[in-house]
């Protein structure tokens, strides 16, 4: 069965229940969306500005599906399908938020230490508010255990901090025709390459970090 | 030889890949310990370079026993805390695992401080999913993802009756096979009540 029919058609039903549309994005949209972030989220190595406002609108049109699959037959084949359809699209966001999580957890000092001074210099912060609650409260239970491990000998606790490694290779696919991409591996004769719209091309995160940011690629 | 107690910490928990060994205290002392004595032992002959420092040209004999301590210390530390850090990350993908009761087998294994750990990170991770949506989003559901709505699966153990969403009551007895809805059984699954069988 074609993903894209069964889409459209759970489009379809969203549409002729709910006659007070507001959402000006389709459905199909947003999942396209938010695979796209999904998938740049689990290649990347460090967090990514969070696209809570999608998980939000997705979240949304979950719960109208499942109302509306709660009026169909329960012999209707086609309530199979469309059951499917919503587990899927349900797994989409939480492997996403899982992601972040796992992120935020094991690089938690590193990444509330950017948030700080994103939040200094006037930038949007990466983490959406329920997620920095969380990350401030985790790092400080982690520290907390530290510190009552250390508690014989207050005073020479040092701990190292985990940051991502952003140099790791990754794999993109250019959405623009992007010029003069530079290539940096730490040397000082730097390289630069030309991206096509389409074009497929394996490097270093770092140099395509801002790219993946904006939206001009995404990772695959 | 320095370290060499904190050594056989880790150790001890890199041979467990899957499980939390009992949280061994006696060694985690023994480690507090040598710290502390090697710390005091760094205080005093930094003290004594610190004063004999002050006449001209002098290479003082102690440098070489003041290096040695203070890298000694510091191995030490590192690995104390890579011995807890690392538990408490197996504790972490256990929450994941279980739920937030954990099964008292386990439980037994914790020290005090890990057992407040555990409550803490289960409390604000609790506090993250509900805050997801308008009513929440179950994080630990949907781990892998779906292939079918319906699965064949094997009951472990006699868990009784188990009532499903649409209202039908099961008894699940030991060994029956049934075939489920996917979502309705995976709690289920991780618990060790089904077995899946592919």
């Amino acid at each position: 069965m074609d993903e894209i029919d069964i889409e459209s058609a759970l489009n379809e039903i969203e549409n002729e229940s709910d006659d007070e549309d507001e959402v000006q994005i389709s459905l199909p949209e947003i999942i396209q969306l938010m695979e796209e972030t999904w998938l740049n989220e689990k290649f990347s190595p460090e967090i990514l500005p969070n696209k809570m406002e999608i998980v939000e609108l997705l979240l949304d049109q979950i719960t109208t599906l499942e109302t509306n699959l709660k009026k169909l037959n329960n012999s209707d084949f086609k309530k199979g399908l469309y059951q499917m359809e919503v587990d899927r699209l349900r797994f989409l966001i939480s492997s996403y938020l899982r992601k972040r999580l796992e992120k935020i957890e094991i690089f938690c000092t590193a990444i509330l230490e950017q948030e700080k001074l994103r939040s200094q210099q006037g930038k949007d912060n990466y983490l959406s508010q329920n997620e920095l609650q969380f990350a401030q409260e985790y790092d400080q239970s982690i520290k907390d255990n530290f510190e009552s491990v250390m508690r014989f000998c207050p005073g020479i606790i040092e701990t190292q901090i985990i940051s991502p490694n952003i140099h790791s290779m990754v794999f993109l696919k250019s959405k623009e025709n992007i010029d003069g991409i530079v290539i940096d591996d730490g040397n000082d004769d730097n390289d630069l390459i030309d991206l096509t719209t389409g074009a497929q091309v394996l490097i270093g995160y770092k140099s395509i970090s801002n790219l993946v940011k904006n939206g001009d690629v995404h990772l695959i | 030889m320095f370290a060499e107690k904190a050594c056989s910490l880790i150790k001890e928990l890199s041979r467990c890949e899957e499980g939390l060994p009992p949280y061994n205290i006696e060694l985690v002392k023994e480690v507090c310990t040598e710290i502390k004595q090697l710390h005091e032992q760094n205080k005093e002959d930094g003290a004594i370079v610190a004063n004999e420092s002050e006449i001209a040209g002098n290479v003082n004999p102690l440098y070489p026993t003041l290096r040695i301590g203070s890298a000694a210390v510091k191995r030490n530390i590192r690995c104390l805390l890579a011995y807890h850090y690392n538990r408490l990350r197996t504790l972490r993908t256990m929450r994941w695992q279980f739920g937030s009761i954990l099964p008292p087998d386990i439980k037994t294994n914790l020290s005090s401080d890990e057992i407040d750990w555990f409550s803490k990170y289960s409390s604000c991770l609790g506090k993250y999913m509900r805050s997801i949506g308008e009513d929440g989003l179950n994080l630990c559901l949907d781990l892998r993802p779906p292939k079918s709505l319906y699965i064949e699966v094997k009951c472990l153990i006699d868990y009784g009756k188990f009532e499903l969403s649409d209202g039908t009551v099961l008894l699940l007895k030991k060994d029956s096979r049934h075939y489920l809805p996917r979502s309705e059984c995976e709690e289920l699954i991780t618990q060790g009540v089904f077995h899946h069988i592919v």
